[in-house]
């Protein structure tokens, strides 16, 4: 089994990693980090604070942009395309055909991620400031943003299952935004003194993806600000990968559902 | 043959299975992770931005729907104390939060009118930034020159919190002039301007919003003020009785109540909400008891003078 | 034995947006492949050829009935291992080159590197792409794509091939090709189950044959046992013969031409001929051959499925 989904996963990433729209946005990213730089400059004296800020958040949304424009076609491509009908053929189950895509886009994900922070740690460095411990605390930052975009990518996949990229597009990018007010929307909740509504909005926060969890390590964990540093809670972040995984699997196993069904005409 | 169609099912209940399963430990996980780090995670008074003039621009002409949703934070970043008192300093980003709100949308007028409120209250009840406040409402009244509302705040945020009799009774005559002022506003003036701090001119202040107010905590908040001064009133009144009894007879009396004597003697002396006050016969000290269910706001001791001279 | 088992296979499909009409593809079919043998899948287009064996390929889910392959259920994945399959029209990842996609095929089925290399080779040479190995899928032109397909089609040495329109969008030289490799494949033992609109080469290839039309099956059997019962009549030539013998044979003929100094006789069925055979016979006239005159598969075709379309044609559609 795992041969399989590691052939198609390889077979994903070769497709993946080669489209235009992937070199168009490291660009931007880059482009955002070189000017941190120069943002940076104008802060006196909080350079760092502004390239790590501005850099994470790039790397963010520009990871998010990625994992979206390209997770939206996985499955749809396929069928549009009709490749699928000779893998299908194939002793492939389909959840492997489905496993094999995500990792593909996960595995092009990380290439990217590590070209952006790679990026970063240059602009850090140039910058000379924060010392190993410094740089090395970035990754752990980085690795959260990676938990997000595995997330989103497995939306935007389920999404690809059953409707256009267009829509899907829409449907994952407004889950991402909404996964950051998760929050706001409990507060909402409890807000309105209607009982109903308030368990509709506890619901809802369960049920939508959470993303303040991967929000954990900030500059204040990395280079820590005048007199207050925080450091990074491992356990935190073992239970924000908890978190990713477990989601992460119960959006995979709906695809697979909706991905077993289908017919492919 | 029973083939296709049973691999199917067993394939889907495989997946609900899977997915019932994950979903499930969702929950738990998150709760158990929020605990840690308890609640947003990051940090919690964190504005993205800071400018007015920039979320106005990102706000792509939805400019009173983001108002709303500014807002709404404003309210759950002043109501939530539990919140509050998790960060470092309680209501650092109110008076940017209630400017970006009014930024959006300069009618919502309960923003200027609760919100000058939130900002002018002192550490722990509000951001004591009673200078923040007269700029908001300042801000309403450029977008509002007729609204006397705004004045009549102004000049009670001048006169309540920063004592500056003089100024509130400047702004409250210029109100008097409005075509829409009610007619005891220059009264109203008039007494601040000749006599200064009193304490009837507060207590009217504050008893005006309990009774108009239509929210529940700004009404709660001129409630807690009202006792306060009633409470001030009290203990002032009893130690100046306190004093004269010490100049008469050298010392202390034993008791509140024999220092009032008569046909009280046999009722403790009790605050508003009926807990006694608490006395100190060696120092002759008078203060709410500890278990009082007041919540003692400061009064000015200016207000002690009106006070003698109306007694 | 049976390799490809079909049963009361029922395939509807819902049409329309708001109220479903099921539009019924595949009705109640039911077919046997044996092994070993070519079998030839006919019909026009829409009656439901490619959506049978979509069935078979589990890429659509049957609304009624079961089909088998090789003794097992077609959802049985493991089974998948030992078929070969070739869509129609296929495409193919057009960002890789004939030997990665062989060679990603070939992962699926679990072979490995070592054997693999090799096994590409020889199957890109044997479907004639050897020099375009390392060009990309998207530079292919249709006929390469069909070759690149059939080849995929084989990577795992299949048991049984079911090929869709291999010789759609193929000229002359590459339907001459796909008909190379399907009679080596029966050579080896391989059963292939191919469907096709190009009656001279079903005719040329197959052992039996199915004909479908709007999700029916007319007719199946073996080649030689359709196209023998509409036997129309049987030519049977004699040497040069005069007189009066010329007269009596004129009765006996429906037709008769002179070929040189021959005569071709046209007989309408078996008896007369019996008949004419025992006067020549009797005769002692030269006799020179005695042939009966099949329909083609096409007359064939055309009266099994065309009778509806006739039809349809008087109504004046």
């Amino acid at each position: 089994m795992l041969q399989r989904v590691f052939a198609i996963a390889r077979n994903t990433y070769r497709e993946t990693v080669r489209d235009k729209i992937l070199y168009n946005l490291i660009l931007f990213a880059l482009i955002m980090i070189l000017s941190s730089i120069m943002l940076g400059r104008l802060t006196l004296g909080n350079e760092d604070r502004v390239i790590l800020d501005l850099g994470l958040a790039s790397i963010s949304i520009f990871g998010m942009l990625i994992a979206i424009f390209i997770g939206i076609g996985l499955v749809y491509k396929e069928l549009e395309k009709r490749t699928v009908y000779a893998l299908v053929a194939k002793p492939v189950h389909r959840y492997e055909l489905i496993l094999g895509k995500y990792v593909g886009l996960l595995f092009t994900l990380l290439v990217n991620l590590a070209v952006m922070t790679a990026g970063l740690e240059l602009a850090l460095l140039y910058t000379g400031h924060i010392g190993l411990g410094g740089h090395l605390r970035v990754l752990p930052a980085v690795f959260l943003i990676f938990l997000s975009l595995a997330l989103t990518t497995a939306l935007a996949l389920l999404f690809s299952t059953f409707s256009t990229p267009a829509l899907s597009a829409v449907f994952t990018f407004f889950l991402w935004i909404i996964g950051h007010f998760g929050r706001d929307l409990q507060n909402f909740g409890e807000l309105t003194k209607s009982a109903p509504v308030g368990r509709l909005c506890q619901a809802l926060y369960y049920i939508l993806p959470n993303l303040a969890n991967f929000s954990l390590i900030d500059n204040r964990s990395i280079i820590g600000s005048a007199g207050y540093s925080k450091s990074i809670d491992f356990v935190a972040l073992a239970g924000s990968t908890l978190y990713s995984t477990l989601y992460c699997a119960a959006i995979l196993s709906l695809s697979i559902a909706i991905f077993m069904r289908r017919d492919f005409k | 043959m029973k083939g296709i169609l049973a691999g199917r099912i067993r394939h889907g209940w495989f997946c609900c299975g899977i997915f019932l399963f994950c979903a499930v430990l969702i929950k738990p996980v998150q709760d158990r992770l929020e605990a840690r780090v308890g609640g947003p995670g990051q940090e919690p008074d964190l504005l993205y931005f800071s400018s007015p003039a920039v979320v106005k621009k990102m706000a792509l002409g939805y400019d009173r729907l983001l108002a709303d949703f500014y807002w709404m934070r404003v309210i759950q970043y002043y109501g939530r104390r539990d919140e509050a008192d998790k960060r470092p300093v309680r209501y650092k980003n109110l008076s940017t939060l209630l400017d970006i709100t009014t930024t959006l949308d300069p009618d919502l007028l309960d923003a200027y009118r609760a919100g000058c409120l939130f900002l002018s209250e002192a550490d722990p009840l509000g951001a004591g930034q009673p200078g923040e406040a007269l700029k908001l409402l300042d801000k309403g009244i450029r977008a509002h020159p007729q609204e006397w509302r705004l004045w009549y705040d102004k000049g009670s945020i001048d006169y309540l919190f920063l004592r500056d009799y003089r100024a509130a009774g400047e702004v409250w005559r210029e109100a008097s002039r409005l075509p829409e002022a009610p007619h005891w506003m220059e009264p109203l003036a008039a007494i601040t301007l000749s006599q200064g701090g009193a304490i009837e001119v507060a207590k009217a202040l504050w008893e005006k919003q309990y009774r108009e107010s239509n929210r529940a905590d700004v009404r709660e908040n001129a409630r807690n003020h009202l006792l306060s001064i009633q409470v001030a009133r009290d203990i002032w009144s009893l130690e100046t009785l306190l004093d004269k009894c010490r100049a008469r007879t050298g010392s202390f009396p034993a008791s509140l109540e024999a220092l009032v004597g008569g046909e009280n003697a046999r009722h403790r002396i009790v605050d508003p909400l009926g807990t006694p006050y608490q006395y100190n016969a060696a120092t002759g000290a008078v203060s709410l008891g500890p278990d009082s269910k007041i919540r003692y706001l400061p009064v000015p001791d200016s207000y002690r003078q009106s006070l003698t001279t109306s007694n | 034995m049976s390799v490809v088992e079909i049963e009361n296979l029922t395939k509807d499909f819902s049409v329309g947006f708001w109220k479903k009409r099921p539009l019924r593809a595949l009705d109640r079919l039911s077919l046997e492949v044996y092994q070993g043998e070519i079998f030839g899948f006919l019909g026009p287009n829409g009656a439901g050829k490619s959506t049978t064996i979509k069935i078979l390929m589990n890429l659509l889910h049957p609304t009624s009935g079961n089909a088998r392959i090789l003794g097992e259920p077609v959802d049985r994945i493991p089974m998948h291992q030992r078929i070969g399959y070739l869509p129609e029209n296929p495409y193919f990842y057009d960002y890789l080159t004939p030997a990665e996609l062989l060679t990603y095929t070939g992962r699926l089925f679990g072979m490995r590197r070592s054997e693999l290399s090799l096994k590409v080779d020889g199957l890109l040479e044997s479907v004639g792409l050897t020099e375009a190995r390392d060009l990309q899928l998207r530079k292919f032109s249709k006929g390469m794509v069909q070759r690149i397909g059939i080849a995929q089609a084989l990577i795992n040495d299949p048991e049984i091939v079911f090929l869709d329109e291999p010789m759609s969008g193929l000229d002359p030289l590459g339907r001459m090709d796909v008909r190379r490799i399907i009679t080596s494949l029966k050579a080896k033992g391989v059963t292939v189950f191919f469907s096709s609109h190009v009656l001279p080469d079903v005719e040329a290839l197959c052992d039996r044959i199915a004909i479908l039309n709007k999700g029916k099956l007319q007719e199946m059997g073996a080649l030689e046992d359709l196209l023998t019962v509409g036997i129309e009549a049987y030519e049977v030539i004699l040497s040069g013969t005069r007189g009066e013998a010329l007269e009596q044979i004129r009765k006996l003929c429906d037709e008769v031409g002179s070929m040189e100094d021959r005569l071709r006789l046209r007989v309408a069925n078996r008896e007369r001929m019996e008949a004419l055979l025992d006067f020549v016979f009797a005769q002692k006239l030269e006799l020179i051959s005695v042939n009966p005159i099949r329909p083609s598969l096409e007359e064939h075709f055309q009266s099994a499925v065309g009778r509806r379309r006739s039809g349809a044609l008087e109504h004046g559609t």
